[in-house]
């Protein structure tokens, strides 16, 4: 029949049938009864009272079954499954050709291919047939919606080139799945173009495509799938003298070569070539590629590293930033009765590293100068808080964007300091020991100083607290982390555009173990480097994610590979720019004049260098089909005809009206009203 | 006799009447209007006939001047008015709540109650009330001065419940010591032989029994054709049946059930008046009088 419902759910309804059967069952006793002096006479006759149970007015009952079952269908929402059953197919099919334009589809006979392909498959259409164009890297971009014009969308093909951007197959798919659900189609085929990269797959598991709708992969990649590229770099400052060299290490990845060759790696520098190798590079591996150091300048380097052009030429060259000289100074104050390995595991953890370099110079309070501070990133004060001058000084310190961070421990809990260039008062000291020592607990892993431990949140959950200062903290202070018993562990308060932090987890192993904990290690880099207000900076970023402007650059331009502006929009976390194509991105406060601001540096992913296939048939592992029936009958209907074919339910309920209104007129006109009404006959009065 | 005007002694008009006593008096006086012969006696005792002695006669009775003359014993028989208790007992059941016209059979009776207890103070008798219905209700003791409450306790009994004639009839007997009158009216929805042995019951404490059987038209019809479910007005069962393929079976044992009745409390030395109630008034007085005269006279 091709009759489904919306609600099935109301069918359960269709027990209300017993309630008319039942009443007219039952009717007799409902009416009012006759009342009568006595039965003692008529309960002496022989009345078959079964004949009372049965059903005597068919009509009315089958009248109001049917009634009652009309208004369960009613509210059971039909809808007719079959075309036939509401009207006239006029649709036609409907093809989306996806087309990849990643970066990986600039191979050398790969485009061509995948064009040509796409231009047959506009070719092979019928007259009414309907076509729509996807292209798709990163991201999904709709070039031409569904249309019977075959010359518009072989037009649109020739707008499309590889872009250095990343492949994704999830995000075509689901465009296409829009347009097919915006449209109404008789049959439906999703044809995806591209070189099949197995990279690509990410986020397809649980992909829903209508019912019926065919997925096809076209397979472009080339035969020769031979590649190389340059997957990473590594840089480092070195000191020589007055000058600061750069040392620069690239690694090439080679992919199914089929001989081992040779290639010229090439570094250059904020524009000049730094460096030359020539390697040999195996059929598959990695090469190290080891430059010579280049004097580089104390800013920021911009540089790249290129390989000789192979087959896919996109991925042999390699961009990088490195930031400006980054060595770090500290200023570490230290209370004049300080023991020598007292700051041990800061020591440490400290000296470890590279971008940046951190470097510290151990002060005493009465020390703290313009000279001492000059070049100081951040200053490090270890259980010990300057004198009101010193304090002044610091205060401006970190007005002027520097960083305080105030290690407290048993010195300042004794005496309760509680100096106003502290974020917090100092009450005293909390002894955990008869606990076997505090943890910490309510940690706002949102900030920048937990940013390493974001995906271990955990990490610092199992350093114990043996004892620690009380701290009150201050209006305008944010407490980053707490003890489990509430005290706050870690505040900030921000000065100015610089802040002040502080710090009542014992950073040394006598009055806890959290120098023992691996989180130790990020955990006192990030301090530093937070604090002085640069957070880590990597060389490069991937296609597809989004720049951050720093915070001091107002009204942020930014200039994109090819050459145009972007203006940023901002938001409540700041100014953002997407960075869709590999490149270097440069950034200008206000105009885009003069020496830039910052760089950015963005490559493509390295998995868009393997150019191994999968098979087509993989693409259709995760995807979700609703039904296996075929796309002719199940085709999902346009919004005007589904509205069309479970409209019914406004039919039904006007039959149902209509038969309660007969129901009315049944059960109160003839001899059924004078049933109902029933007063008996009075005998005809005689009249003396 | 000619008959009271029947605008007079209609039920259906009487219903419209709240006051009883006021009911009482326009159908008494109506009906009474154009006797030829006023019940109304004096005090005086007349001469009616002589009759032979039989022993246990009161001596004092012998007409001496006929023994005499004839020298037999004759003893002398006198019309007198008596001032005789009348206690009416009206069966206040919920079948007697019961009316397929303008009035019910306990509105009926009401009136026939008020009526003949209005008559009978006219006519010097002390008059009493019993209701019942399964078990006397109230009861007002007969005296010349109670007619007023017994009008008054008249009107607000209201017909319900299961009745119990025959065990109320015997407890009537109770009522007044003195042997009087006792006016029954109820629908006697009862056996006929135990309705019998209960006035036998009565007459043997020296009671006149007037049994007054209201009936309804619809109880002797059973109307309607359709089917419809019958309620008992007493013990709420219900009974669906075809009015109309048991009409002709009803009516036989309705009017069987009436000759009993009629035969048995004949023999019991009653009177039993049949009244549909959807008649006038008068034909009740009538037969109310005609058995009311009968025991008027002393032998």
């Amino acid at each position: 029949m091709g009759i489904g419902f919306l609600v099935p759910a109301f069918l359960a309804g269709l027990a209300a049938l017993a309630i008319p059967i039942w009443m007219h069952l039952r009717h007799r006793d409902k009416d009012r009864p006759y009342k009568f002096p006595s039965l003692m006479f008529l309960e002496q006759l022989p009345i078959r009272t079964s004949q009372r149970q049965r059903i005597t007015d068919w009509p009315l009952l089958l009248l109001r079954a049917l009634a009652v079952a009309l208004l369960v269908l009613a509210f059971a929402r039909p809808v007719f499954t079959r075309q036939a059953m509401a009207g006239t197919d006029t649709r036609s099919k409907a093809v989306v050709i996806l087309l990849d334009r990643s970066q990986s589809m600039g191979h050398t006979s790969v485009w061509p291919a995948a064009l040509d392909s796409a231009r047959a498959i506009i070719a092979a259409l019928g007259a009414r047939d309907r076509v729509g164009v996807v292209f798709f890297d990163d991201a999904a971009e709709m070039a031409q919606r569904l249309t019977e014009d075959k010359a518009a969308a072989t037009a649109v093909l020739a707008s499309a080139k590889p872009l250095p951007r990343g492949t994704r197959f999830a995000p075509a798919m689901r465009t296409a799945r829009q347009m097919l659900l915006d449209a109404p189609y008789a049959a439906a085929e999703i044809v995806l173009i591209s070189d099949l990269q197995r990279g690509g797959t990410s986020g397809i598991a649980g992909l829903d495509l209508p019912a019926g709708v065919k997925l096809r992969g076209v397979n472009v990649s080339a035969n020769d799938r031979g590649n190389t590229a340059v997957r990473a770099v590594e840089t480092s400052r070195i000191s020589d003298g007055a000058r600061t060299l750069l040392a620069v290490k690239a690694r090439v990845s080679t992919r199914e070569l089929l001989v081992a060759r040779t290639a010229t790696a090439t570094l250059m520098l904020n524009g000049r070539e730094a460096g030359t190798q020539v390697i040999t590079l195996p059929t598959n591996g990695e090469t190290v590629v080891t430059f010579e150091p280049a004097v580089a300048v104390a800013g920021e380097v911009s540089g790249t590293v290129s390989l000789t052009d192979d087959a896919l030429t996109a991925d042999d060259r390699f961009y990088f930033v490195v930031p400006r000289e980054d060595a770090l100074r500290i200023a570490l104050v230290l209370p004049e009765d300080a023991a020598g390995d007292e700051t041990f595991y800061l020591d440490r953890a400290l000296s470890i590293g590279r971008t940046p370099e951190i470097r510290f110079d151990r002060l005493r309070a009465a020390q703290l100068n313009d000279n001492t501070l000059r070049d100081v990133g951040v200053v490090l004060l270890w259980d010990v808080v300057p004198s009101t001058s010193g304090a002044t000084l610091l205060e401006s310190y970190a007005k002027g964007g520097g960083g305080v961070v105030v290690a407290a421990g048993r010195r300042l809990g004794a005496q309760r300091s509680a100096s106003p260039l502290l974020p917090a008062r100092i009450t005293g000291m909390a002894d955990r020991l008869p606990d076997r020592g505090g943890t910490l607990t309510q940690l706002s892993l949102e900030h920048a100083l937990f940013a390493p431990l974001r995906s271990t949140p955990d990490a610092l959950g199992g350093a114990r607290f043996l004892r620690y200062p009380r701290l009150d903290v201050e209006t305008g202070t944010a407490v980053l982390a707490r003890f489990d018993d509430a005290l706050p562990a870690i505040v900030e308060r921000k000065l100015g555009t610089g802040r002040v932090l502080m710090l009542a987890t014992p950073l040394d192993a006598r009055n806890g173990d959290l120098p023992l904990q691996p989180a130790f290690l990020p955990l006192v880099r990030q301090l530093a480097l937070h604090s002085s207000g640069r957070d880590a900076v990597p060389l490069w970023r991937t296609t597809a994610e989004s720049w951050s402007m720093p915070d001091a650059m107002r009204d942020p331009v930014v200039r994109v590979p090819d050459g145009s502006l972007l203006r940023p929009t901002a938001d409540s976390l700041g100014s953002a720019v997407p960075v869709a194509d590999a490149g270097l991105y440069a950034a200008y406060a206000g105009a885009a004049t003069g020496a830039p601001g910052a760089f950015l540096a963005v490559n493509v992913p390295s998995s868009e260098s393997d150019l191994t296939p999968i098979d087509p048939a993989e693409l259709l592992l995760g995807v979700r089909e609703s039904a296996r029936a075929s796309a002719e009958t199940n085709a999902p209907p346009t919004a005007d005809e589904f509205e069309r074919r479970q409209n019914g339910w406004r039919l039904l309920l006007i039959v149902v009206a209509l038969m309660l209104l007969g129901e009315t007129v049944m059960s109160t006109r003839g001899w059924r009203a004078v049933a109902r009404r029933y007063r008996p006959v009075t005998p005809e009065r005689s009249e003396r | 006799m000619p008959a009271a005007p029947a605008s007079f002694l209609d039920p259906a008009l009487l219903a419209r009447i709240s006051d009883l006593a006021l009911l009482a008096r326009t159908v008494v006086d109506g009906f009474m209007h154009g006797q030829h012969r006023s019940m109304r006696k004096g005090a005086s005792m007349d001469f009616a006939e002589h009759r032979s002695y039989q022993p246990g006669d009161d001596l004092r009775r012998i007409d001496w001047r006929v023994y005499g003359r004839t020298d037999r014993f004759y003893i002398k028989e006198y019309d007198a008015d008596t001032n005789a208790s009348v206690v009416f007992a009206i069966d206040s059941s919920g079948s007697m709540d019961f009316g397929s016209g303008a009035v019910t059979k306990f509105d009926y009776a009401r009136f026939l109650v008020a009526s003949l207890a209005w008559l009978s103070q006219h006519q010097g008798d002390r008059v009493g009330l019993a209701t019942f219905v399964g078990d006397l209700v109230d009861v007002v003791p007969p005296s010349v001065r109670h007619l007023q409450l017994l009008l008054h306790t008249l009107s607000r009994t209201k017909s319900s419940g299961t009745s119990q004639l025959v065990h109320s009839i015997n407890r009537l007997g109770l009522v007044s010591v003195r042997s009087g009158i006792v006016v029954l009216v109820s629908d006697c929805y009862d056996q006929p032989d135990a309705i019998g042995r209960a006035v036998d019951t009565l007459r043997m404490h020296k009671h006149d029994v007037i049994v007054f059987h209201v009936v309804d038209p619809a109880e002797r019809e059973l109307p309607g054709d359709l089917p419809a479910t019958f309620e008992d007005a007493e013990s709420g069962a219900l009974l669906p049946l075809r009015p109309g393929e048991l009409r002709g079976k009803y009516q036989s044992l309705i009017e069987a059930h009436h000759l009993a009745l009629s035969k048995r409390i004949a023999a019991a030395g009653a009177d039993y008046v049949r009244v549909d109630i959807d008649k006038p008034l008068d034909y009740a007085l009538h037969a109310y009088l005609d058995s009311r005269l009968a025991r008027s006279r002393v032998r």
